[in-house]
């Protein structure tokens, strides 16, 4: 028999209001802890969904549209870009290396990029990380499909499949469908944290020609076939930019402010720009967080009501102590370390919660957003949370301790029976 | 011989059994001009000039209610202090500890039987005996066992059995198991017998003084029942002070 048995006896005594407390706490924690770690993890995750692409060339209303449609797949971007105007640009510029993209079809919910197989040779999708195919091999040729990991899992795509695409982007996608063009799956490639994993992949001649016929369908008629030969310089458009000034970062923002002078086109810095975003959305962040807070130290009360409503049952159990030679501080410290327990164990559960909905919330993000988000903070964080729900359970506890401290044992024993 | 000296307000009398000048020489209990007033009130509650009790004697304390008898043995257990005057218990001034000295004293030394028993509800026959032990001077590795033979020898068979489903016969023994855990020097019985029946009042005084002989601790008892009385080496009466003592 020890101190410890008497605190975890008394708990388990009154095990629905302990649970209640705990849970209390738990959600609170879970909450915060949450909080705290989808907004390191959402901004680092965003930050790495930008890739190396250090400059966005669109025509979108301004430079957060740009980044979320053209990098984000957010929605169908709403200006084009001529071709030849591309390549007026990037002979103006010393880029690196550039990548035209088109967006504006998708198959089954999953965007659809036009683009060159650049794409895959100089763009990384995460800074560090480079593309790599699970199975096939990278589009040659017209009506060739390469797929996002995630595409090809949601819709059960695999080499040699066959598909049609449909006119719009996923959320405004109900034009229809360009069924005179079987696309055939190449190559699948592997997942690599963010958006492009749920888009399928063409060459920008596919993607042209599906417009041109429509066009020219519209001119002629149906039953007719369009080649690349057929395009005409206003079929050939495209919706965004992806650059990198490559080793002279020197240049950067030289290249950024000469770009932004031409009212023509949007230009975004995707690093800076998510980083702007995460700065619109702290102070919403800010509340959240305080909300969390204001959460948790309720449960504190809680723990605190909790353990003072008990007092009435408990005084007889602390005489009793008393009578057999515990002291004052001990019977306070056995309140003490129950409060303590309380929030060892809803801090402990919160933080466990806070992990596995992470987990959860990471998981439709990827699907939904194609961004993936891991909810993690360095386990310092998680271990001061932990701290920090302990402390304030102990503060909580000190009421209904001190009162344990204060009972009068002659009196206890007299207005209580066995 | 016994000492006891008519105190000025409670009049303490005497009828003993044993009249050994041992106990001069081994006192477990001296109680030298206690005096003690209730917080709220300056009327004088009890009031003790002088109180020996040898080693393992065993005393009755008798009175009409009021009179103090709870008081006095919560005094000798160092749950109130008295306002005036040295109760020493074993050796030791209880009056010079230190709260928490005082607390640490009465786990070692000083076992309580209650008319209500007061055992811990929830808990076990066994972790009942070894909550006294959580107190005592005997080496943890030894409570388990020590406890073991205790609730053994007092002819329990349910170690694991909860409080609340004993018999009242099975929690007196429960009580008096704690009681002796802790090898006190005395033991302090507050109407122990009271919530018993009758033809089990003399079962459970055996249980209690046998047990205080086991140990040689000194049994302190206080009672209304004056059937049990002469199971006792003396009989102490407390009377109620008059309203002129009180004053």
């Amino acid at each position: 028999m020890s101190d410890w048995n008497i605190v975890t006896r008394s708990l388990r005594s009154r095990w629905f209001s302990t649970l209640l407390t705990a849970m209390s706490v738990a959600i609170a924690v879970g909450l915060m802890t949450l909080l705290i770690s989808m907004r390191s993890a959402g901004e680092s995750a965003f930050k790495r969904g930008t890739g190396n692409v250090e400059i966005l060339i669109s025509k979108e209303s301004g430079p957060l549209a740009s980044v979320l449609n053209s990098l984000f797949y957010a929605e169908a971007p709403g200006n084009s870009i001529l071709f030849s105007q591309y390549d007026e640009l990037v002979n103006k510029y010393p880029f690196a290396w550039t990548i035209p993209t088109q967006l504006g079809d998708s198959y089954q919910g999953s965007p659809v990029m036009g683009t060159t197989t650049s794409f895959f040779e100089v763009f990384e999708p995460a800074i560090g990380t480079s593309w790599s195919l699970a199975q096939g091999r990278i589009f040659e040729t017209s009506f060739e499909i390469v797929v996002g990991s995630e595409a090809g899992k949601v819709n059960r795509l695999s080499i040699g499949d066959s598909l049609v695409l449909q006119h719009g982007a996923p959320k405004t996608a109900g034009g229809h469908h360009h069924d005179v063009y079987q696309f055939k799956v190449v190559g699948v490639l592997n997942p690599t944290g963010t958006a492009h994993d749920r888009a399928v992949f063409t060459n920008l001649s596919s993607a042209w020609i599906l417009h041109a016929h429509d066009r020219r369908e519209a001119q002629l008629g149906e039953g007719i076939h369009t080649h690349e030969s057929d395009l005409i310089d206003s079929d050939k458009k495209i919706t965004g930019i992806y650059a990198s000034i490559g080793t002279r970062k020197a240049a950067l923002t030289q290249i950024l402010a000469s770009l932004r002078r031409d009212p023509n086109w949007t230009v975004a810095n995707p690093s800076s720009t998510v980083g702007n975003l995460f700065q619109i959305v702290s102070d919403i962040d800010q509340i959240l967080l305080a909300m969390a807070i204001a959460v948790l130290l309720s449960s504190g009360v809680s723990i605190l009501v909790a353990l003072y409503n008990s007092m009435d049952q408990r005084r007889h159990q602390i005489a009793v102590l008393r009578v057999l030679g515990a002291s004052k501080m001990r019977v306070f410290n056995l309140i003490f370390t129950e409060s303590a327990m309380i929030g060892v164990l809803g801090g402990s559960v919160g933080v466990g919660l806070a992990v596995v909905s992470g987990r959860a919330v990471s998981s439709v993000l990827q699907s939904r957003v194609g961004v993936y988000i891991e909810p993690s903070l360095p386990l310092d964080g998680y271990l001061m949370i932990l701290l920090a729900t302990i402390a304030l359970s102990c503060i909580a506890g000190i009421i209904p301790a001190t009162i344990a401290y204060r009972t009068s044992v002659v009196r206890s024993l007299r207005h209580s029976v066995s | 011989m016994l000492e006891l000296s008519f105190g000025a307000t409670t009049i303490l009398s005497m009828s003993t059994r044993n009249d050994s000048a041992e106990f001069q020489l081994n006192h477990a209990l001296e109680i030298q001009g206690v005096k003690y007033r209730y917080q709220k009130s300056s009327e004088l509650a009890l009031s003790i000039d002088s109180l020996i009790v040898a080693r393992q004697e065993q005393v009755v304390i008798t009175g009409r209610s009021g009179c103090g008898k709870s008081t006095l043995l919560h005094l000798i257990a160092g749950l109130m202090e008295p306002n005036e005057g040295v109760i020493t218990v074993a050796g030791s001034s209880m009056s010079r500890m230190s709260g928490s000295k005082r607390d640490q004293f009465r786990g070692r030394h000083i076992g309580m039987v209650f008319q209500t028993f007061h055992l811990l509800n929830g808990f076990t026959v066994l972790e009942n005996v070894l909550a006294a032990l959580m107190f005592s001077e005997f080496p943890r590795s030894e409570h388990r066992s020590r406890a073991m033979t205790l609730i053994e020898n007092l002819g329990i068979n349910t170690p694991n059995a909860r409080i609340q489903d004993l018999s009242v016969g099975q929690q007196q023994r429960v009580a008096v198991a704690r009681a002796i855990a802790c090898s006190p020097s005395i033991v302090l019985a507050d109407e122990p017998t009271a919530a018993l029946d009758p033809e089990y009042t003399s079962v459970a005084m055996d249980l209690l003084q046998n047990a205080c002989r086991s140990i040689d601790a000194s049994l302190i008892c206080v009672t209304h029942d004056l059937s049990i009385v002469d199971r006792f080496d003396r009989q102490v009466s407390l009377q109620v002070p008059s309203l002129q003592e009180r004053a």
